[in-house]
């Protein structure tokens, strides 16, 4: 296995795969540490930009931008209290009080190489783990993937901050999608509604852009006071000289922080569509909890920001696993990189591991290299990239508009994926609108087809349905689903006792 | 009275499940092949449409106030005229063709977002709309081998 990623570097660091994942890297930094431009988005743009090159030069710069935004996140949210993109909240809490005590160096440091860290360490896991678990998804039949989808698409139901209904409504609206097009056995159109353009259904990643572009665009139009606004005191260019080796001793001097921070990260990372702002959040909220002051906390303790950013980096590497041991996409981000490797006619799974492993190894030693490249682009860069964020609204928004055309037009060179496209970027805002959360349904459209493909192979198979509930995995996956939904529908009996639930802004993140 | 968000959003859910669920009766049925193409289709729709009615009903029942205080401005006539833009931008570009339509549009949606005041934000507005077009245009078909539609009406 070393011998594999010691190859895997090697290729890595051929320049053919290094200046895409350099580049990556980079414009994933400064996505990240745009306010409104989440990394979703930022993958999203570099994704027609990869149709032309090898397989592992897309995946390296898409790698580069996941590893790149989770960190970029954190320079304007430690430096002007803007969180670039929602799993930099938490670093804020800390960071940004940090600053205020003049020392924009120490905070800003802390954050960069506590992702450092709790990458690596997530790093190590994605390595270690991948192979193993794909082992196991090896033994799975089409009754255990179908429990697991359904164990999937019921956990994130249960977290959306909506009602749980809603939650599962949104799930199953995902589903909808899915099912126009031919069908799985024999190929029959469904719901064509006379159009030819319907006949193959609804191309993927048209439709994950249309409803992910607009619905966090049309959002930030809407709320936006004025789409010049820039913050004025981005202009100042501070000091961040600071001790590198205080620094990392003080996030190495508290190895437990460190540990919790990236498990944390990687459990959440693993679990299907969760992201990273959950992981941030969650770590946060732990760190607090385990603190012997916690009172410190929020008034720019170094630990918050070493527990945010330590496991919003590790949660990376945990959507990895995800994607690489089940071919299941952790989040939007790795869908985006599933929809890719699928254009190049690779087949993720468990057996990607195995028929791919050149690919596979590589992707470790993108993943891998990325950290020190974010590390350089942040000694050289950090404070410039404040000049960046400073590009107004008025301009992002047309640009990435024309981004996300091309990457739709250039999948199959046709006007059908646009005007996929623009029909779902409709529906996506209308959704948001009517306070749907987007994570459920993003699943749902995911997991759509491998849930019928699965359904009806195992029914193919044996026309028994007790075999769901009788063989242990696939039971043991019902039984957890069953399980979430209870828990999350008495945790909001609870909470319903306690307050009035706000009716805040739908997340359009995750 | 107006419906509650939750109600209107479990109405259409119910509306979309059943429609669609009529329409899986017109689908071919084999006799070799007992699961049919309907089959997990109406599984979803049947499951859709009991949600919808559940988020329908729990948005009657008011289970959620709103809080008090000022709802946030909304900005909704700029969302539907950025729509507008985009729309537009779909519609010719086919016919005008890449380089001609995404010109076009960027100049209009910069302007309808922020209208310049001045002259200097005209240019900026003008140079932005000029290097975005030139640099997608040469980094996609030139350097990237992905091709940008043509217009069918300028050949261009």
């Amino acid at each position: 296995m070393l011998a594999l990623l010691a190859d895997g570097i090697l290729d890595v660091l051929q320049l053919k795969y290094l200046v895409p994942l350099a580049a990556g890297t980079l414009i994933g930094v400064v996505g990240g540490a745009m306010p409104g431009i989440t990394i979703t988005m930022t993958v999203i743009m570099v994704l027609p930009f990869t149709f032309g090159l090898e397989p592992l030069q897309g995946l390296a710069a898409m790698i580069g931008v996941y590893v790149g935004g989770e960190s970029g996140g954190l320079i304007t949210a430690t430096l002007l209290g803007i969180p670039g993109k929602p799993s930099s909240i938490s670093t804020m809490f800390d960071g940004f009080p940090m600053t205020r005590k003049g020392e924009p160096g120490r905070a800003v440091w802390l954050g960069v190489w506590a992702s450092f860290f709790g990458g690596l360490l997530g790093g190590v896991f994605l390595i270690g783990a991948t192979g193993w678990l794909a082992e196991i998804a090896l033994e799975f039949g089409p009754w255990e993937f179908f429990a697991l989808f359904i164990f999937a698409l019921s956990m994130v139901a249960g977290l959306t901050e909506e009602s749980l209904a809603k939650g599962l409504l949104a799930g199953a609206l995902g589903l909808i999608i899915t099912i126009f097009g031919a069908d799985p056995i024999m190929s029959v159109p469904r719901f064509t509604m006379g159009s030819e353009l319907l006949r193959g259904g609804f191309p993927f990643l048209p439709v994950l852009i249309g409803i992910f572009a607009f619905a966090q665009i049309m959002t930030d139009i809407e709320r936006a006071r004025s789409l010049a606004e820039s913050d004025a005191s981005a202009r100042d260019l501070v000091s961040l000289a600071v001790s590198h080796v205080k620094v990392v001793g003080e996030i190495l001097g508290r190895p437990f922080l460190l540990l919790w921070s990236t498990f944390i990260g990687l459990l959440i990372g693993v679990l299907p569509a969760i992201g990273g702002s959950a992981a941030s959040v969650m770590a946060y909220d732990q760190a607090k909890k385990l603190s012997r002051h916690p009172e410190r906390f929020g008034t720019g303790t170094p630990e918050g920001i070493i527990a945010s950013e330590a496991s919003n980096n590790a949660n990376v590497g945990g959507s990895l696993v995800t994607i690489m041991a089940f071919g299941i996409p952790g989040d939007a981000v790795t869908a985006v990189m599933l929809g890719a490797m699928t254009i190049h006619g690779i087949q993720s799974g468990p057996l990607f591991m195995s028929q791919e492993t050149t690919l596979a190894y590589g992707i470790f030693a993108a993943y891998l290299l990325a950290h020190p490249i974010m590390l350089a682009i942040m000694a050289v860069g950090a404070r410039w990239f404040l000049r960046i964020v400073l590009v107004p609204k008025s301009i992002l928004i047309p640009v990435v508009l024309v981004l996300c055309v091309v990457g739709a037009y250039a999948l199959n060179n046709t006007m059908d994926s646009v005007w996929v496209l623009a029909l779902f970027g409709v529906i996506g805002y209308g959704l948001v609108k009517l306070g749907f959360p987007l994570a459920p349904l993003i699943l749902g459209l995911i997991l759509g087809d491998q849930i019928e493909v699965n359904l009806v192979r195992a029914l193919m198979t044996d026309s028994d349905p007790a075999l769901f509930v009788t063989r242990p995995i696939s039971a043991l996956l019902l039984a957890l689903s069953a399980g979430s939904i209870a828990l999350a529908l008495w945790q909001r009996r609870r909470q319903r006792r306690r307050q009035p639930a706000a009716d805040g802004a739908p997340d359009v993140d995750f | 009275m107006r419906l509650p968000r939750d109600t209107l959003a479990g109405l259409l859910g119910l509306a979309l499940s059943v429609w669609l669920f009529a329409l899986t009766a017109g689908l071919p049925k084999s006799s070799f092949v007992p699961i049919g193409p309907d089959f997990y289709p109406r599984i979803v729709l049947a499951a859709t449409a009991l949600l919808s009615v559940a988020v329908a009903v729990e948005g009657v029942r008011g289970r959620r106030p709103r809080l008090p205080g000022a709802a946030p401005r909304r900005n909704l006539r700029l969302v539907l005229l950025t729509f507008l833009v985009f729309g537009l931008y779909v519609a010719l570009l086919p016919l005008l063709g890449f380089r001609a339509a995404t010109l076009a549009f960027l100049l209009a949606l910069q302007v309808v977002l922020d209208p310049p005041a001045d002259r200097r934000r005209w240019v900026t507005v003008a140079l932005v709309a000029v290097v975005t077009t030139a640099v997608a245009y040469f980094a996609f078909e030139r350097y990237l081998s992905v091709l940008l539609p043509r217009g069918s009406l300028t050949g261009f």
